[in-house]
Order: structure tokens, then C-alpha cells, then sequence
């Protein structure tokens, strides 16, 4: 039953309220000291900072039920958080005092080779799934790049995708079954690990929802039997523009490939610099291109793929001669976010979509962007699927320099939905893209969608204030502190 | 014979009432009295040419509580209404292409365009939508997306809700509402591509839709065997599952074998694509895994595999589509006593009874499948029943508990009035 009208907050709920959670949690499943809290300030997304009062973190989905339960009662808001490797701001808690880790519960339930399915525990790393399978020649698709951190929860909640989504598929795909505590704490099972549904399609509902429709506690996966076989490739043009001109061709020739991604000149510089991976560090751009599936075919379409890069102004084209090149590559290209640490204080990391087609013109545009902040800004991400992550370089202790990042990042945006593309391909609204959302959407779009929201949790009690703007509740930009690693 | 059941609102309002209200809103020449089986699914139809006339027209049912169901070929609405709703709405004159960008692989077509139609359009680009239902000329976008129709080909592709990145319907109050877009990656916002998806035309009316168009692949071709016993067929299907990316995977019972002129007790068709060398590499490991198999090529491997897809169940007094995780499929299927075409890679089969049976066996056949598929954690929705069968034979499961509440609170959400296909979902809904 719902408590219609729950009691109005209580300005001491903190003490009796942390009792009664550590009842159900455990003495180690609460952190309630401020020192302690810092750490779950913020997640990737570092520009807005905001410890919660109290972090839980439960073990079962019983205790998450009991842990809501309580919380519903009193009438007090939460935010879920996986890793906070998000990037945002969709752990952030904006007038949610409890936050609710899912960390302990990261038990991997079952592996069904013969059905192809995994069920987890929400806490479960993502990398950690594919490395109980992979003995067995499967994988699970979705690979964002901080896949060795990142929690299964958390790509639930984002729809996370990664470099080898463009052939495979992202998170939404991948997801059966979902286990999920409403915010009043009533456990409910939705899908299961059959391919059809019965009834709405609630799990594709709840995936990409960012936390906002309860907390899941288990999932069913669905894994996928790896390639025979693949070749790795490293184009290298004079310019983004050459590199684009391939990336299209490639996908126009009617391959598709496992990933194309691209680096440019700045991050082909730090990644080279922090790793040693023998990048060309004259290079305008590379482009890294994974061909997969039978060996009979893949000689035949890495001639094509070299063909078509070298018409389109590729100055030369490495073949990764064995796993060890391979994974270097593929560590570059994860590992540049970390890398470009090294040329500014701090940085954020963007999320854009355009039309593949629109790659050269939203390039263009970020250069002008750039000039005219005055702020440098490489660029990294997922050409196959026109899924952009520029990085805008900054300096927090230069406020003008905050303020210009902000801003960069919000003209690429809107450059992006300008070209008919979108505000996040992977990353999500959280609070960091609020604002931009009528760019994109109607007031009746969000109408519904806030309705589609109610329907999971009508007292708007699970991450609130994210993804749908509040017309005068506008979040706040907090002065910047520090730089959370990525 | 047992009769329809009456349609839970009171005063039903005649052809002629339905015609003069709708008809001042969008003229008396775009509403019509319904042809062939659309009469089970609609008392009038009306044929809006743009989103706003869906909207005037959605906005007037509201008011007048007039029932309305969208209405593609009324292939589906035909079977699943207990009695016709007031108002089909047929968007026969809403379907244009209305974006095609090869270069992108994505595509924007008005919900009224078949599927059929959309390949016309995009195979000069060698590329195509890689759905399949059946007749794909007489499936509308709409009707793919609304009622989930998979062919053969969801094996390798995936089905509708895997390729639609966008989506646009008008909703309660006759608002025009869209999500998604037209990238081929986008999170931006809630996935309303997913609940209107399987919606059944509960929540609203699609009006048009965005998806992913994939490469045709240069080459295809199928194996084909024939096998005395299901238990051989599913082993061979497995083996060949196991070791091949295959672009489709059929085990066919003898009845369905049958109807796609197959002279083999139980057949496996398996397909698989690609380049010349992927095609013949392919082909080298189906002959060790399957000895018996033969192999069909081109146009002959297309003809088996558009008569697998277009396999057609109307003079079967009941059959089904039960989907369970892909490894229990073959023992529930031998255990179910059923006729049977399977994507066996997939967990879904589609199950029929042929021949003459009378009620009471299909009723005793149906609770079997349903007990059998849900044991296995999967479900069963019956995609076609004699009309004498309406009154007391369920088209869908029962979800739990928890997850139908959940759903009656997004029908009471999106559709307030109560107008939209009502009475025939899942629960009641």
C-alpha cells in the first residue's frame, strides 16, 4: 500500500533515522561521519560538488526494500550510486539527503552457457562479468570505458554503451530481467530471461530512467558468444576531416565493423606521452578500427578497410600483429581520459550525438568553440556511431576559466542538436544536462516522461531533480573544489 | 456459438453517430465502415492524413468517450478484440517515407508505411530494416512496433525494439509526443521507444517512427535437413548454433514443414550471410556439424526462407508464440504435443494445433503451453483463435502481481479517458 500523504521530513530525522538504517544495514553498512562522506560528493562529473547526510550500503535487496521502507515513511528522498564513475552527475544528490551504494552487493548469481545468460547482483563491476565468461568464449557487450570500475547498476540506470556498441549494442539491449525496490520499498520482478515480455516493456523503461525509478538490485543478462576471430587497426590521417571521410566510407561499404574510434591530435599526444604506445605523435588523427566475426572473411575486408582509408588520405595503416598489440591499442584508447590529466588541472568530459554524416561540420564547430573560449579541447569518442566526447581542458582555480568550460560544453551541445543529433549518446541527462533538455524535447515530451517517471514513483523520491528540468528550481553551480580521477 | 462479450462502457454508439462526430473533424470522406476483418476490430474507421487530424480525432474520443484503436492490416486488432472498438484508426494515408539517409543507416517513416515499403525504399542503397514478420507488405510500421512483430531474422538483428531510435504518437488529450530521435546512440531522456513498443495501442496511436537500417549482406544462403525426430532436429540446431553466426535458425514440426513444401518429418533451415569466402567457410562447417544438411542458394534459400516467414496460421483453430530462455525450447516443445515453426536460437517458437479440434482440446492445449512456458520462466500470447474462442480464451498472460500494478498505473498515466484499445491487454488493461 502507498502512504498517500507520508509525513513531512523531520529536522532531527538524522540521528534516529541512521539507528534505525544501521538496524537493517549493519554498523559497517552506514558512513555517517562528514570526513567519511566527502568521498561520495560527486561522481565523473566534478563541476557540482554535494556530500549526501548518510550513505547506506545494503547487501540484499531485502535490506534495500527495508532501508526505502523506512525512508518512505519519513518522507525522505535518496540517491542510488554504483561506482560514481557516471560522468552526469547522476549520483550526485540534489536534495537527497541518504545515498544508497549498491557496492556489497556484487555477487555474480548465476551463468547459464546454454541460455546465454548471466544473473547478477547490481553491484557487480561490468568487466567482471565478461571475465566469468570469457573462458567459455563469451563476453558481455557493453563496454564503456570505465568498465574495470563501473557497476552493471549504473549502466542499468545510464544505458551505458562503449566502443563496441556500434555493432553490439548498448546496455538496453543486453538487459532481460531486472529486480527493482520501488521507492515505497515493494520488491518488484519485471522481464525475465525469455526474449518476449509479458505486457509493457517495463524493463526498457527502467534502464537509461538514471536512478530516478527506484533502485535495482539484480539484473538478467544476456551475454554474447565472442567473434572467431578480429583484426585491430590503426589508421593515421593528417587531419579530423580525412579521418571522418574514412569512417563514413567504411560504413557506407556496408561493413560494419566491432569499433571505430577516434582520437585527435591533443589526446593522440597525451596518450602517447602517459603510455608509450607508439602513436604517431605528428598525427592530425588516428582512427582505431576492430573488424570481427569469421576468419574466412577477415583478411578480405581489412584490404577493404585499408582501401578505403588510404582513399581517404590515410598517411599509413598499422595492423596489430597480436593480442599484446592489440590490447595496447584498446588501452590507448581507454586510457585517454586518464592520460590528458596530465595537460590541464582539471577537464570535463563531454557527450554529444550527430548524424555520422555531421562529424566533420560538429568538429569544426568545437575548433571554433574552442578558439573562442580560449580553451583547449581534444577530442575522443565513437565515430562508427557519431557519438562525440570532446574533453575541454580548464583550470578550477581560474573561475573564468570554470565558467568558460561550462559554457563550452553547452554550445557543443546545442551545435549537436542544431545538426539533428542529441544532448548524450552514453552519459546521460543527470543534472549536468537539465537545462538542455527543451532543446531537444517539448513540454508534452516531458510531460510524459515525467508522467512515465510517476508511474515507478509518483512522490519523485528516487534521485530527485534529475534528467527533466524544473522550471525554477534551477541546480546550482557550486564552486569547484577538486578533481575526482576518472 | 459462443458470443462476443459486451465492451465494458454502456451506450455503444452506431456507425452513423461515430461517422457524423469524427467526420466534422476531419471530413465524412476519410471515415469509412470497415472492410474485411477490420469488422472485428472496429465499428467504423477513420483515416486521418496528419498528426494533427490524429489528434482532433484522439481529443473528440476523449470527450465523447469513444473507444479507438489504431489499425494497420487489423491483422492483430482482429484477433485480439473481444468486440470491435467505436473507432479504428487506420493510417492508411500516413505513410510516407518521410527521412532516408543511407549514408547515416537511419530512417524516418510515418507509421501508415509497411514494412514491406520500406525496403523498397532503401534496397538500392543495399540496405534494409532486418525485420521480418509475416507478409511484411501487409504489416505496418505501427502495427511492428505496437504489437512486436519477429520474424526468422531476430536471431541475428534483434527485433523492432532493438532498431527504433525514435518515436512519435499522439497520446492522451491528443498531445503529439516524441522521444528518442533520429541518432543511431542517444540516452537523452526517458525511452518512451520501449513502452509505447508492445503497447498493443493501449497508450496511444504510433504516428511515426525512426530506426536503424543495417547493410544487406552480399551474399546469402541456407542449409537445409531433414530429420525423423525433433530430438535430432534440436541437436543439430544447437550444434550449428553454437559453432556459426548464423542470420536465422528454424526447426520446423512436420505440419509446418509441411506448409512451407518441405517433404521431411522435421526440418531445420539454418541461414547465414555474408561475403563469398564468410558464405563457403560457412558452409564447410554446416556439412561436418550436420551431414544430412543440403545446401540452397540465392533465390532458393530465399523462397523457403520468405515461406518459413510468411508461414500462415489462419485456418488453425488456435496458435500461439511461447518465448522461454533458448535452451529449454526443444524439450518444451516436444513435451507440448504442438505443431511448431521455432527461431530456435531465440527461446520463441510459434505453436499451433492443426486440423479439426474441438474446444475442449484446445483449451486443454493452451493450458498446457501456457503452465509448460511459464515453468521455464517464459510466457505465451496466442496470435490467433477461432472466433468461437473469444469469450473464454486470454490472448496474453497474467503478469505478477507487482509488475501489473505497475503497468495499470502507466495505462491510468498515459490514457486517463480509458479510449485506448481498452479492455483486451494484459490484466484486463
Amino acid at each position: 500500500m502507498h502512504d498517500v500523504n507520508p509525513p513531512l521530513p523531520d529536522a532531527s530525522f538524522d540521528r534516529s533515522l541512521a539507528r534505525e538504517l544501521e538496524a537493517i544495514v549493519g554498523p559497517d553498512g552506514i558512513v555517517s561521519r562528514p570526513s567519511e562522506l566527502r568521498v561520495y560528493e560527486c561522481d565523473g562529473w566534478t563541476i557540482e560538488k554535494n556530500a549526501p547526510d548518510l550513505l547506506v550500503m545494503p547487501r540484499t535487496t531485502e535490506q534495500v526494500s527495508a532501508v526505502l521502507k523506512a525512508l518512505w515513511h519519513r518522507g525522505v528522498a535518496f540517491v542510488p550510486r554504483g561506482a560514481g564513475t557516471g560522468l552526469s552527475g547522476g549520483a550526485l544528490p540534489v536534495n537527497a539527503p541518504v545515498m544508497i551504494c549498491t557496492s556489497r552487493m556484487n555477487r555474480i548469481v548465476a551463468i547459464d552457457l546454454p541460455n546465454r545468460r548471466v544473473e547478477v547482483e547490481s553491484g557487480v563491476v561490468n568487466l567482471h562479468v565478461t571475465n566469468a565468461v570469457k573462458n567459455d568464449r563469451f563476453f558481455y557487450a557493453p563496454d564503456p570505458s570505465s568498465q574495470q570500475a563501473c557497476t552493471i547498476g549504473g549502466n542499468i540506470a545510464e544505458n551505458s554503451g562503449g566502443p563496441h556498441t556500434l555493432k553490439y549494442g548498448v546496455t538496453t539491449n543486453h538487459v532481460l530481467g531486472l529486480t527493482l525496490v520501488l521507492p515505497d520499498g515493494e520488491v518488484v520482478e519485471l522481464g525475465g530471461p525469455a526474449e518476449e515480455r509479458c505486457g509493457y516493456d517495463l524493463v526498457g523503461a527502467v534502464v537509461g530512467a538514471e536512478g530516478t525509478a527506484g533502485i535495482v538490485t539484480r539484473a538478467i543478462l544476456r551475454i554474447v558468444r565472442e567473434p572467431e576471430d578480429h583484426r585491430t587497426m590503426l589508421a593515421v590521417f593528417a587531419d579530423v576531416e580525412a579521418a571522418t571521410r574514412a569512417v563514413s566510407s567504411i560504413i557506407a561499404s556496408g561493413i560494419v565493423p566491432g569499433a571505430i574510434e577516434m582520437m585527435d591530435q591533443l589526446i593522440i599526444r597525451a596518450v602517447e606521452e602517459a603510455f608509450h604506445v607508439g602513436l604517431p605523435g605528428d598525427a592530425g588523427a588516428v582512427l582505431i578500427i576492430e573488424l570481427d566475426g569469421l576468419s574466412a572473411g577477415l583478411d578480405e575486408y581489412v584490404s577493404r578497410v585499408i582501401a578505403i582509408a588510404r582513399d581517404a588520405g590515410a598517411s599509413e595503416v598499422r595492423i596489430a600483429r597480436n593480442e599484446t598489440e592489440r590490447a595496447g591499442l584498446w588501452k590507448a584508447r581507454k586510457r585517454a581520459f586518464g592520460a590528458v590529466g596530465r595537460l590541464a588541472p582539471n577537464y570535463a568530459t563531454q557527450d554529444g550525438v550527430v548524424p555520422r554524416t555531421r562529424l566533420p561540420d560538429i568538429l569544426r564547430a568545437i575548433t571554433e568553440v574552442s578558439r573562442r573560449h580560449g580553451l583547449a579541447i581534444g577530442n575522443v569518442f565513437h565515430a562508427g556511431d557519431g557519438n562525440i566526447h570532446p574533453i575541454v581542458l580548464y583550470d578550477e582555480r581560474d573561475p573564468r576559466q570554470v565558467r568558460a568550460a561550462v559554457e563550452a560544453g553547452r554550445e557543443i551541445l546545442a551545435a549537436c542538436v542544431e545538426m539533428g543529433g542529441s544532448l548524450t549518446g552514453e552519459h546521460g541527462i543527470g543534472v549536468e544536462k537539465q537545462a538542455e533538455m527543451p532543446l531537444l524535447f517539448s513540454p508534452e515530451d516531458l510531460i510524459a516522461m515525467t508522467e512515465l517517471r510517476h508511474v515507478f514513483d509518483p512522490m519523485e523520491r528516487s534521485n530527485p531533480n534529475k534528467v527533466i528540468p524544473r522550471p525554477g528550481s534551477c541546480v546550482e553551480v557550486a564552486a569547484p573544489r577538486r578533481q575526482v580521477p576518472v | 456459438m459462443s458470443s462476443s462479450s459486451p465492451s465494458p462502457s454502456a451506450a455503444r454508439p452506431t456507425r452513423d453517430e461515430i461517422a457524423a462526430r469524427i467526420g466534422a473533424i476531419v471530413g465524412r470522406d476519410r471515415i469509412r465502415p470497415p472492410r474485411g476483418p477490420e469488422a472485428a476490430a472496429a465499428i467504423a474507421i477513420a483515416e486521418p492524413a496528419a498528426d494533427g487530424e490524429v489528434a482532433e480525432i484522439v481529443r473528440a474520443c476523449e470527450a465523447d468517450r469513444i473507444e479507438t484503436a489504431p489499425i494497420g492490416a487489423a491483422r492483430t486488432m482482429s484477433q485480439i478484440r473481444r468486440a470491435p472498438v467505436a473507432l479504428g484508426i487506420s493510417l492508411a494515408r500516413m505513410a510516407r517515407i518521410v527521412a532516408y539517409e543511407p549514408a547515416d543507416m537511419t530512417l524516418a517513416v510515418q507509421a501508415g508505411a509497411s514494412v514491406g515499403e520500406v525496403n523498397r525504399a532503401t534496397d538500392s542503397a543495399r540496405q534494409h530494416l532486418p525485420v521480418d514478420p509475416r507478409n511484411p507488405d501487409a504489416t505496418t510500421i505501427g502495427s511492428l512496433i505496437a504489437a512486436s512483430h519477429s520474424g526468422p531474422l531476430r536471431l541475428s538483428e534483434g527485433t523492432a525494439r532493438d532498431l527504433l531510435i525514435g518515436i512519435r504518437y499522439v497520446g492522451r488529450e491528443g498531445r503529439i509526443v516524441k522521444g528518442g530521435g533520429r541518432v543511431v546512440k542517444n540516452v537523452a531522456g526517458y525511452d518512451l521507444m520501449k513502452v509505447m513498443g508492445g503497447s498493443f495501442g493501449t497508450l496511444g496511436i504510433i504516428v511515426e517512427a525512426t530506426f536503424k537500417v543495417r547493410p544487406i549482406p552480399e551474399h546469402r544462403a541456407a542449409a537445409f535437413a531433414g530429420f525423423g525426430g525433433a530430438g535430432d532436429a534440436f541437436d543439430a540446431a544447437r550444434r550449428l548454433n553454437d559453432a556459426l553466426p548464423l542470420s536465422y535458425l528454424e526447426v520446423l514440426s512436420p505440419a509446418a514443414a509441411h506448409m512451407c513444401g518441405c517433404d521431411a518429418a522435421f526440418v531445420v533451415v539454418a541461414g547465414f550471410s555474408g561475403s563469398r569466402g564468410e558464405v563457403d567457410d560457412q558452409w564447410n562447417s554446416i556439412r561436418h556439424l550436420a551431414p544430412a544438411a543440403r545446401l540452397l542458394e540465392a533465390s532458393e534459400a530465399d523462397a523457403l526462407y520468405a515461406r518459413i516467414r510468411d508461414l500462415d496460421f489462419s485456418t488453425a483453430p488456435i496458435a500461439a508464440l511461447v518465448a522461454m530462455p533458448p535452451a529449454e525450447l526443444a524439450a518444451a516443445l516436444m513435451e507440448s504435443g504442438a505443431e511448431f515453426a521455432a527461431h530456435a536460437g531465440c527461446g520463441v517458437a510459434k505453436v499451433f494445433l492443426a486440423g479439426a479440434h474441438d474446444e475442449t482440446r484446445v483449451a486443454q492445449a493452451i493450458s498446457r503451453w501456457r503452465r509448460r512456458a511459464r515453468a521455464a520462466r517464459g510466457n505465451l500470447r496466442i496470435i490467433r483463435r477461432d472466433p468461437s474462442m473469444r469469450a473464454w480464451l486470454d490472448i496474453f498472460d497474467t503478469p505478477d502481481d507487482g509488475a501489473l500494478r505497475l503497468m495499470k498505473r502507466l495505462k491510468a498515466a498515459f490514457d486517463p479517458a480509458g479510449i485506448f484499445n481498452p479492455g483486451c491487454f494484459v490484466g484486463g488493461i
